[in-house]
């Protein structure tokens, strides 16, 4: 096996450096100038102090912008934020995408492709014009999330739906849930549609059907699909920009601020350019550690 | 026998009411933008008396039809860049014997992990310095960077399992390397190909951040930060807002439509 590897490869590109620089290099041009110097550049910007409009003018300040973040209720708000959007999104995403699934897979008969469609169809519709088309069904005056609470008799919060920060989280959860619930719901599907016949075949034998045989046998053997899906919301949830932006752009007063709306703020409405490179530093190292755990993660599958 | 029948029950229950979740806003998108003034702030639930076209006429006058142009010309060029470009390189990495190739491929996962986010400040200086705030040009390279590492990973697993006899009778043949890419390889990647552009077009005609910080001029402005406009230009005309959005969001949703089976086969493969 090993033998006939070492010898496709010695006819195979190797021996032609040529052509390996011409494919390869572009990419990483690409990458170095776009991606890596960039990011470089956050990490050294981290340690001064500047803005737009002096970009001349750089003081060096140590590790003064990583202590000022964690004196920065906000951000610590911000970060607090951001988990909560994790698990909340890996319950509502994974979780009902799963269930999605799991019925679309085996629980139903017909329709099947019909519901898949119209599930999946949010993932093609950009976040804004997803925020924008959410922001109309909770105004206040306007929206149906309204007259609906109200006609069944209850009683819709004072300061609407995206003005108390302790309600417009949630209501960020639901657009969001919406958005992505059914990019999980066919990623899962593609697993479960992997699991054979006969397992389940043998599970019935065994006595387990239904909802019994899909918790103890289905759910292990789609483990991996499950652990990269969760890791696409992970990451996903710490990406979160449109949604706040468009519903409350990190307020009132700062309570709904996700790392990624605190970042442009400090930047472009306040111009702490060194302060938001501590920032997104942090980003990036959560960002690094998530990307490390996918690897090791697909390796395992 | 009925225990089997309550559970059939929910089943269906279930993936309708979800469905109604996911249909209900896009229903409330087309009939306001249908509805008066007076209908839209009386009846909320309610459907149009009559099918106006008016906000349709207010909806265009923001620039709808240039955001729209931007962002085909945008997306267009970053994913033909893109597929060119990772398919290249993950033909390299899924065919050499370098020991460099491990750490290119490590270097390829890192760079798909960091978001844009955690470069925005050096990356908006750099794209000024090179006066490259508010062109096209200038949102197109690093949308092409971002796209790479993604799609590098996706195509090097395709090239692991593609047949090499054909590869050995080519370069019996003659071939050089680069002939047997363009013109044996790329000939037979149809599907992966088509999966690839399927996933950027959606995340390019969609992306916001970087588009955001560097287009301000309305004359460059892709669909997604056009379409704030709409909120900036008539704060409180829904139906104008949302015909905006009808607008923007109809011909996706029809491609969307056209091309299903392959949008849905494009991204369940990721988790393989």
């Amino acid at each position: 096996m090993n033998k006939n590897n070492t010898q496709i490869n010695s006819f195979s590109l190797s021996n032609d450096k040529v052509s390996v620089t011409i494919l390869l290099v572009p990419a990483l041009i690409f990458c170095t100038i776009f991606i890596f110097i960039p990011a470089i550049g956050t990490i050294v910007g981290s340690f001064y102090s500047y803005s737009l409009t002096s970009m001349n003018n750089w003081k060096w300040v140590g590790f003064g912008n990583y202590v000022k973040a964690t004196q920065d209720e906000y951000f610590w708000v911000a970060l607090k934020n951001n988990f909560i959007i994790v698990f909340a999104s890996i319950v509502l995403q994974v979780g009902v995408g799963t269930i999605l699934a799991a019925i679309l897979d085996r629980g139903i008969k017909y329709g099947r492709v019909i519901f898949r469609t119209i599930i999946f169809t949010p993932m093609v519709i950009s976040s804004v014009a997803v925020s924008l088309i959410w922001l109309i069904i909770y105004d206040p005056n306007v929206g149906i999330l309204n007259a609906i609470v109200k006609s069944i008799g209850l009683s819709t919060p004072s300061k609407g739906w995206l003005g108390d920060p302790n309600i417009s989280i949630w209501m960020i959860m639901i657009t969001a849930a919406w958005q992505n619930t059914g990019f999980m719901m066919v990623l899962i599907l593609a697993g479960l549609q992997g699991v054979s016949k006969e397992v389940y075949d043998a599970a019935e034998i065994d006595g387990a059907t239904g909802v019994k045989a899909f918790w103890y046998i289905t759910l292990p053997m789609i483990r991996n699909v499950l652990i990269v899906a969760i890791l696409i919301t992970t990451i996903g949830a710490f990406k979160v920009f449109e949604f706040i932006f468009v519903f409350t752009q990190g307020g009132p007063s700062n309570a709904t601020q996700v790392l990624g709306t605190y970042i442009y703020l400090q930047a472009f409405n306040l111009l702490h350019m060194g302060y938001a490179n501590a920032l997104s530093v942090i980003l990036l190292i959560i960002a690094l550690f998530l990307g490390w755990l996918q690897l090791k993660s697909s390796r395992k599958a | 026998m009925s225990r089997f029948k309550i559970a059939n029950v929910i089943a269906y229950g279930f993936v309708t009411l979800f469905s109604i979740y996911v249909l209900m806003p896009i229903l409330v998108m087309v009939l306001t933008t249908f509805k008066s003034k007076r209908e839209i702030f009386l009846e909320p639930l309610g459907i149009p008396s009559q099918f106006g076209i008016s906000s349709f006429e207010k909806a265009l006058t923001v620039g709808l039809g240039s955001f729209m142009l931007n962002s085909f010309i945008v997306s267009f060029f970053a994913v033909f860049l893109i597929v060119t470009i990772s398919g290249m390189a993950a033909y390299v990495l899924s065919r050499i014997d370098f020991k460099i190739n491990k750490y290119v491929y490590l270097l390829i996962v890192a760079g798909f992990a960091i978001p844009p986010a955690a470069v925005l400040v050096p990356l908006y200086t750099m794209v000024s310095n090179l006066n490259l705030l508010n062109s096209l040009f200038g949102v197109i390279m690093p949308l092409t960077a971002f796209g790479i590492p993604f799609t590098v990973i996706l195509f090097y697993a395709f090239f692991l399992d593609f047949p090499k006899e054909v590869e050995e009778a080519a370069t019996i043949d003659g071939c050089t390397k680069l002939q047997i890419f363009f013109r044996i390889i790329v000939p037979l990647s149809g599907p992966v190909i088509a999966s690839a552009a399927i996933f950027q077009t959606v995340w390019i005609w969609n992306e916001f951040l970087l588009a955001l910080i560097m287009l301000t001029s309305d004359d460059f402005k892709t669909l997604p930060i056009g379409l704030l406009k709409l909120r900036g230009e008539w704060t409180s005309d829904w139906g104008a807002i949302m015909a905006g959005l009808t607008i923007a969001v109809i011909p996706v949703l029809i491609v969307f439509l056209i091309f299903q089976k392959y949008f849905v086969r494009s991204l369940a493969g990721l988790g393989k």
